[in-house]
């Protein structure tokens, strides 16, 4: 069956420059879709093309601004086809936009601090973050909101507005990190050997940065134990696994070596005073403890 | 133990045993270094082993593509002036397979027997984590073991009219040219730019006069070496620039 080509034709409305028909509405909705395609196309094989050769971070934020961008300049200048003129769109845009604006504000709230975030870069697609309380790793940064994956696998949508006006901290913002645990060896050991064992320790880590150097040190002397404080720096991406390693490496290797970690102990001095006891007592022990046993029936009574 | 093995093979040097035999239809490399042991089972028609010496920034893991070499004197030089000295730096070992139509090259595995640390050049905030080495400094070519240590020959050139203390360059892997025989070799150069600015970055090897009489071992033409890192991306610069001081 041939579609009645005259029905293309047909004149919907008419407007400043001309009738609109329905064929002019298929070729608008028609181009915008093809461009839609095309720019999927293109952002699929650029994404693909410099998925090695950009980081993830830079490479999507520039698809984004492409892909978007191309949809915009398109529908733009295919509007005259549906005989609205661009010029025109944009002075009622600009109107809408205010209209809109007070009508959905956080959803342009959102929208605004999402280009913020692109264009002032405090957290990086990939980097590992706490923001409001949610920590995790930064799976991407979209338009209206940001998307984080918890430790514990967990997919947490935070509207951008929150992101950006909310302490963010990046625990990956910097090339290195620093950790610090202490220890606690015998107040009988010898703390300057226990410092030196774990500086060999650590100097055989490769991960534990030379600089800026590692740090041990007494900070304190507790009831029960000398307490060493280790210090070391390492680059972010080794930061755990080097900390959850070297705190168990450190208590072998003083044990080992003899140093022990002390449980907490009180030394109590016992004093028999001899002098005090009447000789009554001293003579008659079984006197001593029943008056003992009867202690609470005198005194107490 | 550098050089090309056609399958199967076994070597061993050093502590380094390495050897392909075939298991049925698949081939089965096995390497062990001390308690370190490797096995991978591949699959096709492998041609070539090729074992070299690679850019030292693979191994334990691939963190950073910087070397810094610190020099265990400081280095005084004054300014408009240009020396040439050695250097020694880590070298890490590279295992390759080639197919049989000797078209594409597959890294099989990477590792070391020098002494790996790391270190941060410049800031906690915006310094570069580098792989570190510390050498000596060498008016001739020193002597170290080739498994281990690499001969760098350094030229240094002073642009600024004051006199320059260095102690440390930092190289990118990605610039690095390796060549090796009975020893292993890269050129290097580093400029200075101001008081703590400088350039570093490699030239490819050929004999120079100079280096004939001060090193006549380098008479002997070396065989360049299949790099990781040159193979890797093109819009990486081959230079490193120094902007924390050197």
């Amino acid at each position: 069956m041939i579609p009645d080509i005259e029905l293309f034709n047909h004149s919907l409305y008419t407007t400043s420059k001309g009738p609109v028909t329905l064929g002019h509405i298929f070729q608008f909705i028609l181009i915008l879709s093809l461009s839609i395609l095309i720019s999927r196309i293109i952002t699929l094989y650029l994404r693909r093309y410099f998925k090695d050769k950009v980081s993830r971070d830079a490479g999507e934020t520039v698809l984004k601004f492409f892909y978007y961008g191309t949809i915009i300049i398109v529908f733009i200048s295919t509007l005259d086809l549906i005989g609205i003129d661009p010029s025109g769109f944009l002075l009622a845009g600009g109107i809408t936009g205010i209209v809109l604006g007070f009508a959905s504000q956080n959803i342009v709230g959102n929208l605004i601090s999402g280009i913020f975030l692109m264009v002032e870069k405090p957290i990086k697609i990939g980097d590992q973050v706490e923001i409001s309380g949610t920590s995790g790793f930064v799976t991407d940064i979209r338009i209206i909101s940001t998307l984080i994956r918890t430790y514990d696998g967990l997919l947490v949508r935070i509207p951008n507005q929150q992101v950006f006006t909310s302490n963010i901290t990046n625990l990956v913002g910097h090339p290195v990190r620093r950790f610090e645990f202490a220890i606690g060896i015998r107040h009988s050991d010898d703390a300057d050997h226990a410092i030196r064992l774990v500086e060999d320790l650590i100097d055989k880590e490769s991960f534990a940065l030379l600089n800026p150097a590692p740090s041990i040190f007494v900070s304190k002397i507790e009831e029960s134990s000398v307490e060493l404080v280790i210090r070391i720096w390492a680059p972010v991406s080794e930061w755990s696994p080097l900390k959850t390693k070297l705190v168990w490496a450190v208590k072998k290797i003083l044990e080992e070596n003899g140093i022990e970690v002390p449980f907490p102990q009180r030394v109590v001095y016992l004093h028999t005073a001899s002098d005090q006891i009447p000789e009554e007592l001293k003579q008659n022990p079984e006197k001593e403890i029943e008056n003992i046993l009867n202690y609470e029936e005198r005194v107490l009574a | 133990m550098y050089g090309n093995y056609d399958l199967p093979f076994s070597v061993e040097k050093e502590g380094i045993s390495i050897s392909m035999e075939k298991i049925e239809k698949m081939w089965l490399y096995r390497r062990t270094l001390g308690t370190d042991n490797v096995e991978k089972l591949i699959f096709g028609d492998g041609k070539h082993i090729i074992i070299n010496p690679v850019e030292p920034v693979n191994t334990p893991k691939e963190i950073t593509s910087n070397l810094l070499i610190e020099f265990d004197k400081p280095l005084l030089l004054a300014g408009g002036t240009r020396k040439k000295f050695f250097l020694t730096f880590p070298i890490e070992i590279g295992v390759f397979i080639l197919d049989k139509g000797n078209k594409s090259l597959q890294l099989l595995d990477v590792f070391t027997l020098a002494r790996q640390k790391f270190t941060l050049y410049g800031p906690v905030s915006g310094g570069i984590v580098c792989k570190r080495w510390k050498s000596g400094i060498y008016s001739v070519p020193p002597s170290p073991n080739p498994m281990q240590e690499g001969i760098m020959e350094m030229t240094l050139r002073n642009a600024t009219s004051e006199w320059a203390s260095i102690s440390k360059a930092v190289f990118s892997a990605y610039g690095m040219r390796l060549y090796y025989d009975a020893d292993v070799f890269m050129r290097a150069r580093m400029d200075l730019r101001s008081k703590d600015t400088a350039e570093t970055g490699f030239e490819l090897q050929h004999i120079s006069g100079d280096l004939r009489r001060d090193y006549p071992k380098d008479q002997i033409t070396r065989k360049e070496s299949i790099e990781i890192y040159n193979r890797k991306l093109d819009f990486v610069p081959m230079n490193f620039d120094m902007r924390f001081g050197f």
